[in-house]
């Protein structure tokens, strides 16, 4: 709590970083016309409280000693931001109850009981799948029961030995997972066994992930080589890359393809974000927006139009969080059209691919062949489906990634379809408005982008399946075959999970 | 952070875009669920395994049925033969059947449910055919291995009592890929009665006879000539014998092609595309929920003797057989036509007495006293040229007609007609594609069909 000695009031700070400055939305406003607009920011790290000053004319003081760019600060400390005097002081008993992180102690709804409903529905779901042919298969089982296992294993490890608190994420995610493995084991078991691997491989990537942010210091230090990394990928992909289904973005490795551009994601989303260190400062924007269109030039370049534009929404979603201008947001948006219509000026064929795009019905034995099945088919549905195991659309091509959200329509009914889709939308809105909270500035920019790109894949995807957008062959995240977006996806729900501020701090 | 906080809104604004467009998609499948679950490409429709509602014959056989999660068919090989174009195989190959013109009746679509209703809920659908399917078996299996098809109603209340077509197959034994290769299954999922229209022959002098009678003056006593050859404009046309002087009665009776090819002439290309096209030609006609492959009369490109050939029922004539069968019923019926159906009731709901009996259509398709001096001059015809032995006891109005098909093969031989006697008001067609002459291959398979459906209707079965 600061103590305000020009106006004798008490303010309190609410935040995990708050700026101070001239500003209406700053979270401290500093009433004096020798204030900056943003002046500095006042934060708080595992060491104690810092303040940074954020290129401000009139300089920060503490203790009447102007700091360099940024200081430790003690309570009982004197900040000086214009001609205001500030104290550091700490909160009042009576006042106790109102700071922040007065909710952490409310428990998230518990952990096991989530996990015990999760493991119940999908070991029915499996047990459905079984039934579905003329006699009883065992196989499917044993996917489930493989996931179930690694889920366990992961829950006692994060309950007991990270000691973590909150396990919503986790949960929706082994959720989704789970729904995603059964469909793909009532296509191929094959598809069903490299899901798994990515599955775990996924839960790894996430607790790596959360654990190598944890000092976002040392990881905005990474962020250089990372985005090296990210570009070698996608030239490696540009140069070895096989064309599959259209697309030029596959590298087999042995009997393995993978996917660079959905694991390149979750570089883009950590390289947009550490390029805000904390609020107000701003820097290597440049760097942003060359690795960006680096990015996007090689999707384009492979053909993968829809990731490219998934790339593109998280680049605007980062650009417009970190800044808030939007005459950069238009002028980008003005930017992007105009390259696409030259790219579309010089090769018109492209066009030709999404040339059945709402008359799927009148090419429904080529280009609309997909999109007619899914609608014909999650209508026959209706809103508890046919039966898992039990539908037509699985022996449509590409039919467990591009038309996840069909199969499950088609099979598990309407109300399951829904809420799957409904589930990821609602987890983007919970990565952004988490994202206040949270410990600091590149954990939210971080979780927005992720929570962007989760949303905006799956808009891409459903929406391209039943022909309200062209269907680009974009993935649903966590539910669609493919393991690499499968992998990437738990890569990027670490960011939202970082931004929770249980997650470095409450310790069970 | 607060700017941070104001800044959410463009996630915000990808999260609304995507309920916007989930509500869109929503709306889109209220409004178009039907059309997108009945479309050709959904196989749930196909497969079999989804259930659907019986089909019962008009005596309470189930002919179709779904049990334990299996379509099954009549027990009978030789009904499921039989009426395989009528009640349908469960794949999209034969779209005129029932099942699949019925498709949403019998499968009982709802959007909460799908199609994935237990099969407990349409169990108790069904939908009863005016067909006698022992009778349709008897007269498929008198057909030995010819093609063609053969047609029966009730030209007083439009139930089709027996329709087949042949070639056929076992629904439980599908035919295999080489029916493409080989002739003797050619067409074997049409429904020619309904999807086909066959070169007509003599039978299309009905036709020119009704023209001719509605547009020139007393025709009926004008003596017409024939010397077996006559040459119009350079071309010979022909008849079986020399006639010399001839009444329409006997030349109708005799078949006299020289006659038929005057009037032709006489009244002209337009007049008689004209009455043709009164009569059905050149126009797709409804069949219940369907079409019939249409009948044409096209006189574009015809020299005189073709037209001459046309009234004749030759040059590029077609006649589809359900088309000929309507003009049996309005000729019998005084110029009305009964539209002949096959479906008697559809019951939803599982109750007798609710089953909804489906409206009768009717459609006049002759002036009454055309159709009453066709049906004497058919009597006539029957009496003096085929002999009333044929059908006995029934006293019947009939036609033949040979068609020529050229190529080397046999002609195809048509019967049709219908009971001269109201206490049976049937009418009937049969083709019989490469059989030679129609009295000779069509006759006997009529013969069979009319003396068995006349014990049952004086029997009152068909009561």
């Amino acid at each position: 709590m600061l103590f305000d000695k020009t106006n004798k009031i008490y303010i309190p700070i609410k935040y995990w970083e708050n700026s101070i400055g001239r500003d209406k939305h700053c979270d401290i406003i500093v009433n004096s016309p020798m204030a900056s607009r943003n002046h500095a920011v006042l934060f708080r790290r595992e060491a104690g409280w810092f303040i940074s000053d954020t290129n401000s004319k009139g300089g920060v003081f503490v203790n009447n000693k102007l700091i360099d760019s940024q200081e430790k600060l003690y309570v009982g400390d004197v900040i000086t931001i214009g001609e205001m005097d500030f104290k550091l002081c700490k909160v009042k008993k009576s006042s106790k109850g109102k700071r922040f992180g007065r909710h952490l102690s409310l428990a998230a709804c518990f952990p096991g009981v989530l996990m015990a409903l999760i493991t119940i529905f999908n070991t029915l779901a499996t047990f459905l799948l079984c039934l579905s042919g003329e006699n009883f298969n065992f196989a499917p089982m044993t996917n489930s029961l493989l996931i179930t296992g690694l889920s366990w294993i992961y829950y006692f490890v994060a309950r007991y030995g990270l000691r973590r608190t909150n396990f919503e994420l986790e949960g929706l995610g082994i959720f989704l997972s789970g729904i995603g493995i059964t469909i793909c084991s009532s296509v191929n078991l094959q598809f069903a066994y490299t899901q798994v691997i990515a599955f775990g491989l996924g839960l790894l990537l996430f607790n790596f992930i959360v654990f190598f942010i944890k000092n976002p210091d040392f990881a905005m230090k990474c962020r250089p080589y990372i985005a090296y990394l990210a570009v070698i990928l996608l030239l490696l992909n540009l140069v070895f890359g096989k064309v599959k289904n259209g697309s030029q973005n596959w590298i087999l490795i042995g009997n393995f393809s993978i996917q660079p551009s959905e694991i390149v994601k979750v570089a883009f989303v950590f390289f947009g974000a550490s390029t805000l260190k904390e609020i107000q400062t701003t820097r290597n924007l440049t760097g942003f927006i060359i690795f960006s269109c680096v990015c996007m030039g090689a999707l384009f370049l492979m053909g993968d139009f829809g990731t490219a534009c998934i790339f593109f929404v998280a680049f605007l979603v980062v650009a417009f969080v970190r800044s808030g201008s939007i005459r950069t947001l238009f002028l980008t948006v003005a930017a992007a059209g105009a390259g696409v219509g030259l790219i579309l000026k010089f090769k018109p064929y492209i066009m030709e691919r999404f040339a059945a795009w709402r008359h799927v019905w009148e090419h429904s034995a080529d280009i609309g062949f997909q999109q007619t099945r899914v609608l014909s088919y999650s209508a026959s549905g209706g809103l508890f489906g046919m039966g898992i195991g039990k539908g037509c659309l699985k022996y449509i091509f590409a039919a467990p990634s591009d038309l996840a959200f069909g199969m499950l329509c088609e099979e598990w009914g309407l109300i399951l379809g829904y809420t799957v889709i409904i589930t990821i939308a609602l987890i983007g809105l919970y990565g952004g408005l988490i994202g206040v909270r949270s410990r600091c500035a590149f954990y939210s920019l971080a979780s927005c982008g992720a929570s962007g790109i989760m949303v905006f894949q799956m808009i891409m995807n459903v929406f391209g399946s039943v022909d309200l957008l062209p269907l680009t062959g974009v993935t649903l995240p966590f539910v669609s075959l493919g393991g690499s977006s499968l992998l990437g996806m738990w890569g990027l729900l670490a960011f939202i999970k970082s931004a929770d501020e249980r997650t470095y701090g409450l310790k069970k | 952070m607060r700017s941070i906080k104001v800044r959410l809104i463009m996630l915000y604004l990808i999260v609304l875009l995507f309920f916007l467009g989930l509500g869109f998609f929503s709306y889109e499948l209220i409004i178009k669920s039907e059309k997108w679950v009945f479309s050709s490409v959904n196989r749930h429709l196909s497969q079999g395994r989804v259930s659907q509602g019986e089909i019962l014959d008009r005596f309470g056989e189930v002919l179709a049925c779904t049990r334990n999660g299996k379509r099954t068919y009549h027990e009978d090989i030789n009904i499921r033969k039989a009426l395989v174009h009528t009640v349908g195989d469960g794949s999209v190959l034969i779209p005129t059947s029932v099942q699949s013109r019925y498709a949403k009746e019998l499968f009982g679509y709802s959007p909460i449910a799908g199609l994935g209703a237990p099969e407990i809920i349409n169990m108790n659908k069904s939908i009863t055919l005016s067909l006698d399917s022992k009778l349709c078996s008897k007269v498929s299996s008198s057909f030995k291995d010819k093609k063609g098809t053969a047609l029966a109603y009730n030209y007083l209340n439009g139930e089709i009592i027996c329709m087949v077509s042949l070639p056929n197959y076992d629904v439980e034994n599908k035919p295999s890929f080489k029916i493409q290769t080989d002739d003797k299954l050619e067409g074997i999922y049409l429904n020619r009665a309904l999807s086909s229209s066959y070169t007509p022959g003599s039978v299309f002098k009905l036709f020119t006879c009704a023209a001719a009678l509605d547009s020139m003056e007393d025709v009926e006593a004008k003596k017409f000539f024939c010397s077996k050859i006559k040459i119009v404009d350079g071309e010979k046309v022909s008849c079986m014998k020399k006639h010399g002087n001839i009444n329409l009665k006997d030349a109708l009776s005799k078949s006299c092609d020289i006659v038929f090819c005057d009037i032709a002439l006489e009244l002209g290309k337009e007049k008689m595309i004209q009455k043709m096209e009164e009569m059905g030609f050149n126009s797709s006609i409804s069949f219940e929920n369907s079409k019939l492959s249409q009948s044409e009369y096209r006189l574009e490109e015809a020299s005189q003797g073709d037209l001459g050939w046309s009234g004749i029922g030759q040059y590029k004539n077609t006649l589809n057989p359900m088309h000929m069968l309507r003009f049996m019923g309005a000729i019998a019926n005084n110029g009305v036509c009964i539209e002949p159906h096959t479906v008697k009731s559809i019951n939803l709901e599982g109750d007798e007495d609710t089953g909804e009996k489906l409206e009768v259509k009717t459609t006049l398709m002759l002036k009454p006293s055309t159709a009453q001096k066709i049906r004497e001059m058919m009597r006539y015809t029957m009496k003096n040229q085929y002999g009333d032995k044929m059908f006995s006891p029934a006293l019947m109005c009939a036609k033949t007609g040979t068609a020529e098909v050229g190529e080397g093969k046999l002609p195809h031989g048509w019967m049709v007609g219908f009971s001269y006697d109201a206490s049976f008001p049937v009418a009937f067609v049969v083709v019989v594609e490469n059989g030679d002459f129609g009295i000779k291959s069509a006759g006997p398979i009529a013969s069979n069909m009319i003396k068995h459906l006349y014990s049952s209707f004086k029997n009152g079965k068909y009561f």
